[in-house]
């Protein structure tokens, strides 16, 4: 169930992508000192592999060999012309299992105005195609370098709609404002969130039906609150996306409408040796007009993680985790849905302890590695694992990970 | 051991530095955060503000951040990570020895960056902050 990607050409070579693009990231980066003043090229890479006892992760991570079906690969340019106009666009190839074959597509790419610009404050206007602004992680979820931990917290940042949640096209308005008090800054937003292929469809519906989701208007709003220069930050998040489904020909399912809307408390403490953070989400989701009975669903979900990462020298760092998800908060041990479905309860759960390893050999560089002990398969991906009876509750999962960036 | 030396040598003898083209001789705490935080651009006289730092294990840019800034060198990277790899900001730029930060804000108009007194000469003003 994570993103399929855009329904492009054939699928190169993976051994072409893995040399070819880093040699292009290699060579922009020998470049990049002879570059105009205010354009600058960054980009990433990395390489992971994964080894789970059962239970597909990003590939075949349950098989003797493991999988090292986990790439990402990212360039981009920004450029300001003017102090107060930016350009900025990203283009990302993203390998993780079946869902996320690694086609190369625009992350980003928007016009930023900032039409009023203080000492003590700023507000602006972006005009494209924007990260969605989700908790502390979701800006920036495919850059290892920005992650506490080689998978996020799945309870949070699942791939289930990976593609809705990552991005959209639209307008946001964004402001921020500085005093003694802390920093406040906020970025709101009306777009047209991504809706390709039968991702969407399997994800809210189970399996790709005839029709197919359109978006609609749908709405993004973060707050930022950072106190004493960042030691601490709170955020406030929350958006409404709003999706119609046009049936198709012999369609069993009547012109519908889903409205997803989550919501995320996060905060974190930032101390010189640890940090302290956690996040708490709760999801609305409701479906209306189907017409089939067991797809008008409305329920929420609930999800949380407190982390600890402690940084032993400024090369090593150690992180801890524990992650919730409740699929249905009214049903949190799964026992309704698995009467209701005949389907095993795990379904609609996890809890996964987390404990991992972050080695900076060079600022550009570095290597982790991490250890899940899960309690549930509500986060798997449906793809990895085709067959649900397989699908076992208790089960383990390490990985390791090579990222370079410049 | 070394390295407390070292951070003791840099935390004694540094400045913030301009280039000469800048009119500020002063600036107020919360600005210099916002400009090393790379989320103000310009000065007051509308020029570019062009931020130039060390690299984040070098012991000036960890005194710079810590005395002057009041923040950790692993905080002021996750800020500038979230504002490049989102597109709604950009870096710093990375200078790779104190001779190279006096020639980048010596010859780049609307440069700041931060110096030993010992490397410093004319080719560039010293900032205090208020």
């Amino acid at each position: 169930m994570y993103s399929i990607s855009n329904s492009g050409p054939a699928r190169s070579p993976w051994i072409v992508r893995l040399v070819v693009v880093p040699a292009f990231l290699w060579s922009f980066a020998a470049q990049a000192e002879k570059l105009p003043q205010n354009l600058q090229i960054h980009g990433f890479a990395s390489q992971g592999w994964l080894k789970s006892s059962e239970n597909n992760v990003f590939g075949k991570s349950a098989s003797d060999s493991g999988s090292f079906d986990f790439r990402e690969l990212g360039l981009n340019a920004s450029m300001r012309p003017l102090t107060n106009l930016q350009f900025s666009a990203q283009m990302l190839s993203r390998t993780a299992g079946e869902g996320s074959p690694g086609n190369i597509r625009l992350d980003y790419g928007f016009i930023d105005y900032t039409f009023l610009s203080g000492e003590t404050s700023q507000l602006g206007i972006r005009l494209g195609r924007m990260k969605n602004p989700l908790g502390f992680y979701n800006d920036t979820r495919d850059v290892p370098f920005t992650r506490p931990s080689i998978l996020l917290p799945q309870s949070i940042y699942f791939d289930r709609t990976r593609k809705l949640a990552i991005a959209a096209d639209g307008a946001h308005l964004y402001g921020e404002h500085r005093s003694s008090m802390g920093v406040i800054s906020f970025q709101l937003g009306a777009a047209r969130p991504l809706v390709r292929g039968a991702e969407t469809e399997v994800a809210f519906l189970g399996h790709d039906f005839p029709g197919h989701f359109t978006p609609k208007v749908s709405y993004i709003g973060r707050v930022i609150y950072e106190l004493d220069e960042g030691k601490l930050r709170f955020a406030l998040s929350g958006s409404q996306l709003n999706l119609g489904y046009n049936p198709g020909a012999a369609d069993i399912i009547q012109a519908a409408t889903i409205r997803f809307t989550p919501l995320i408390f996060s905060a974190q403490y930032n101390a010189e040796r640890w940090s302290l953070t956690a996040e708490y989400a709760r999801r609305h989701l409701e479906y209306k007009n189907f017409g089939v009975a067991p797809l008008n669903l409305d329920f929420t979900g609930e999800s949380y993680y407190l982390q600890g990462a402690y940084r032993i020298t400024p090369e090593w760092e150690a992180m801890v985790r524990y992650d919730v998800l409740h699929i249905d908060s009214d049903d949190r041990d799964g026992k309704k849905w698995a009467s209701a479905n005949g389907r095993p309860a795990h379904n609609r759960f996890a809890k996964d302890i987390t404990v991992g390893l972050r080695w900076n050999i060079t600022p550009s560089f570095m290597l982790r590695a991490e250890y899940h002990r899960v309690n549930g398969t509500a986060w798997l991906s449906t793809l990895d694992n085709s067959n649900p009876a397989d699908r076992s509750q208790h089960w383990d999962l390490f990985s390791i990970l090579g990222s370079y960036r410049f | 051991m070394l390295y407390a030396i070292s951070m003791a040598r840099a935390t004694d003898q540094y400045e913030i530095i301009t280039h000469t083209g800048v009119n500020e001789k002063t600036l107020s705490k919360g600005s210099l955060r916002a400009i090393f935080g790379m989320r103000l651009h310009t000065w007051p006289d509308g020029t570019a503000i062009r931020v130039f730092v060390m690299p984040d294990d070098a012991p000036l840019h960890t005194a710079f951040s810590k005395e002057k800034l009041n923040v950790f060198p692993y905080q002021l990277r996750s800020a500038w990570d979230r504002l490049v790899f989102s597109g709604t900001g950009q870096a710093p730029y990375t200078v790779a020895s104190p001779e190279e930060m006096l020639a980048r804000v010596a010859s780049t108009p609307g440069a700041i960056g931060y110096l030993n007194k010992s490397m410093m000469d004319g080719r560039v003003n010293v900032l205090h902050i208020k």
